[in-house]
């Protein structure tokens, strides 16, 4: 009698397991998920981001990739730019309305307003009504796909389409025509953003480019001071 | 550590063929020592580092000789064990294997990771065909086939940096430096591999100085990263020099206390006890540290001030070069005739010293002024360096090899390319460090003209840009300036220790 209980048990045991699988935490839909995260990204005391352009950015378009720490709308990041197929490294800071930077050589300088039109705002990129985070909002035909392992997080992946226009508000450079490809990888339940991905024909009409955003230390209480000058 | 078997399959076999595969390999690694010279700033804009960051380049350098130096002291003693094909098939793979990192590196971490297994593999290679070579040829006859396998390293590493530069600056790119390394130690494996197969290759169960190649080697990794100034701006050495140095200076010290007491040592630290042993292995580091800042900063020059290609800086480069070989075999026969060892390498040493004396003399007009024909006066100091280098090389080598004695002969020979090669380590990262120091502190309240509403910025800029190349100038002032007096203090070291050639006698 005892040897015919044993298949039952382990059929009663495997269904169990089955169910409690197919029960566990259902992830929110994509549209929340980014409404969630776009929130909580807003609502951080810091973080530390790195921006990385791949593709056809063309001579109008000399910002490569940033990195640095945000408290917006203060920021401290270096910049490479590429200047006639050679890269530089510059340094930025964005605190209280004043711009500086510190160039090749030589220490700190503060830039007029005039000038920092020359370069691109950094302060745009996560600025609250603007910026990156608040696009999340705006992004349209949301779709959550399975997760994905986004360094060292368990995320998911939503994906959706941002009008030119829009992306052009948080990034002068790119043309404000079409629309774009959007994806964010949003890890639950703590809804932080680890990274962001735009593609399309940003900064030509015919010829295809990427930004990616990677962002770390959520949270970490980040506080930009004036550098001294000179 | 050359320890010829006396295998009489081996020396049945086509001494010649298995030779020429084996020294095509030496050949392809060395190539490869230098070769990344003339290549630095486009393999730093394809890992994305700025080119107002050079600092990030000092480990492309630092990380080959780094590797190449925790390999050779034990790959004598594992071809021993292993079989002197298979170490030497194993080591060439993982040349490769390092190649490929390098080319395919997206980020700076894989490129540096894919130098370091690229010395690894190729340090390894010199003493396992050295020791193939002495298994080959009987004693007598070996002399000659072991100075050609040294000539062949020596010949790879001076046509390295013009390699580099010719693939860098041709429409391929400099991946290429490396791709083409694949197929070649692909299809030289490829070749041996009946060799490789057979189960009859000779071993012996030798044992391997385990302890003392990684206490050497943590030693050297620890004062490499001690120097390394990762941010020069603010120091010249790097971050954690204050607790590395130290720690690196422990390790060498326990590395000598357990090789005192080693039953087979890597190298027999009493010898430096003898004036003329230490005297030469200081004299050889400070030439080779002499050489490595030529190598660099040359073509570094060449491309940031007289605004050259990676083509145009080798062939720069090559200029000095050439003068080595030719000094080699000048200082060799002048030994031999004056019969000293120490006036002939004080003579190359000193000569090497003008040559970077007037080095530091450059300016932007420097390569124009003809002296003789189509041939400048930058020609002719680049040259005479060149030549000081290369005649300080035979009396340097001897003057250790005989101080050594026959039966570490081999070992001796395995510790003057260290010594060189640390002389490399140390004399490049010192002198990148200060140099770029410098280089900020010269500029340190030099501001960039802005674009934007600047009616003058064209003229303001090119002002700047003209403090900035003379600022450029004086840091290379500086560094030509402080490695002639590391020649010089050479030269003295190697007046005042090298015993005299010994009375030909046979043995």
């Amino acid at each position: 009698m005892r040897a015919a209980w044993r298949p039952r048990v382990v059929v009663a045991g495997l269904t169990l397991v089955m169910a409690l699988t197919a029960c566990g935490p259902q992830p929110p839909d994509g549209a929340t998920l980014l409404t969630q995260s776009s929130q909580r990204m807003l609502d951080l005391k810091g973080f530390h981001f790195q921006m990385q352009i791949t593709g056809f950015t063309g001579p109008a378009e000399p910002v490569q990739s940033a990195q640095g720490d945000a408290h917006p709308p203060d920021l401290h990041a270096k910049v490479n730019l590429k200047e006639g197929g050679v890269l530089l490294e510059v340094e930025v800071i964005f605190n209280s309305d004043k711009i500086y930077l510190k160039s090749f050589t030589g220490g700190w300088q503060e830039l007029t307003a005039a000038q920092v039109a020359q370069f691109f705002d950094a302060r745009l990129l996560f600025d609250p009504q603007a910026g990156l985070f608040a696009a999340m909002r705006d992004t349209t035909a949301p779709y959550r796909g399975n997760s994905e392992k986004i360094n060292g997080h368990d995320t998911y992946p939503v994906d959706g389409v941002l009008q030119g226009p829009r992306v052009h508000q948080l990034l002068p450079l790119i043309r404000d025509q079409g629309s774009y490809r959007a994806t964010y990888w949003i890890e639950t339940p703590s809804n932080n953003l680890w990274r962001a991905r735009v593609t399309g024909n940003l900064f030509d009409a015919s010829q295809a480019a990427t930004i990616v955003f990677d962002f770390s230390n959520h949270d970490h209480p980040v506080s930009v001071s004036p550098p001294p000058l000179g | 550590m050359i320890t010829p078997f006396r295998s009489a399959r081996l020396r049945s076999v086509n001494r010649p063929a298995l030779l020429a595969l084996t020294g095509a390999g030496l050949f392809l690694a060395s190539l490869d020592a230098y070769v990344v010279v003339t290549a630095l700033l486009p393999m730093l804009t394809s890992v994305h580092i700025a080119v107002n960051r050079p600092e990030q380049a000092t480990p492309i350098i630092t990380g080959f000789l780094l590797g190449y130096l925790a390999v050779m002291p034990i790959a004598g003693g594992l071809s021993d064990r292993f079989g002197r094909i298979r170490i030497f098939a194993a080591c060439l793979a993982l040349f490769a294997f390092g190649s490929f990192l390098t080319a395919s590196a997206p980020s700076l971490s894989q490129l540096v990771t894919g130098r370091l297994l690229q010395g690894a593999g190729g340090g390894a290679l010199v003493p396992a065909v050295l020791a193939l070579a002495a298994d080959l040829y009987p004693a007598g006859d070996r002399s000659p086939v072991l100075g050609a396998v040294s000539a062949l390293q020596e010949i790879g590493s001076v046509l390295g940096p013009l390699w580099g530069g010719l693939v860098t600056a041709s429409s391929v790119g400099w991946t290429w430096i490396f791709w083409l390394n694949i197929p070649a130690a692909a299809a030289i494996i490829w070749a041996l591999w009946p060799e490789i197969q057979s189960r009859r290759e000779e071993r012996r169960p030798t044992k391997l100085d385990w302890v003392g190649a990684l206490l050497a080697t943590a030693g050297l990794a620890l004062l490499t990263l001690a120097l390394y100034a990762a941010n020069p701006e603010q120091s010249p050495v790097g971050a954690g020099f204050l607790w590395q140095a130290p720690l690196s200076v422990l390790f060498f010290a326990a590395f000598v206390w357990y090789e005192r007491h080693a039953s087979q040592p890597l190298i027999n630290v009493r010898r430096f006890r003898d004036s003329s042993f230490s005297g030469s292995a200081l004299t050889n580091a400070i030439a080779g540290a002499g050489l490595m800042v030529a190598l660099v900063y040359i073509p570094v020059l060449a491309n940031a001030v007289f605004s050259m290609n990676a083509s145009g800086s080798a062939l720069l480069l090559v200029r000095l070069m050439l003068g080595i070989p030719i000094g080699a075999l000048l200082g060799g026969w002048l030994a031999y005739r004056l019969r000293s060892y120490r006036l002939v390498a004080a003579l190359g040493l000193v000569l090497a010293a003008v040559g970077f004396l007037m080095l530091s003399g450059w300016t932007e007009g420097s390569l124009k002024p003809h002296l003789i024909g189509p041939l400048t006066l930058a020609d002719g100091e680049l040259f005479l360096t060149g030549l000081g280098l290369g005649i300080e090389i035979a009396p340097v080598s001897a003057a250790l090899l005989d101080a050594v004695g026959e039966a570490e002969r081999g070992a001796g020979a395995s510790f003057l390319i260290v010594m060189r090669l640390v002389g490399m380590l140390v004399g490049f990262s010192l002198v990148a460090g200060f140099g770029l120091w410098e280089f900020h502190r010269a500029t340190a309240h030099l501001l960039p003209p802005l674009p934007g509403l600047n009616p003058n910025f064209a003229a303001q800029f090119a002002f700047y840009t003209l403090k900035v190349k003379q600022a450029i100038f004086d840091q290379y002032h500086l560094i030509f300036r402080a490695t002639a007096i590391a020649l010089l203090v050479g030269a003295a070291v190697a007046a005042a220790t090298l015993r005299p050639l010994a009375r030909p006698r046979w043995q």
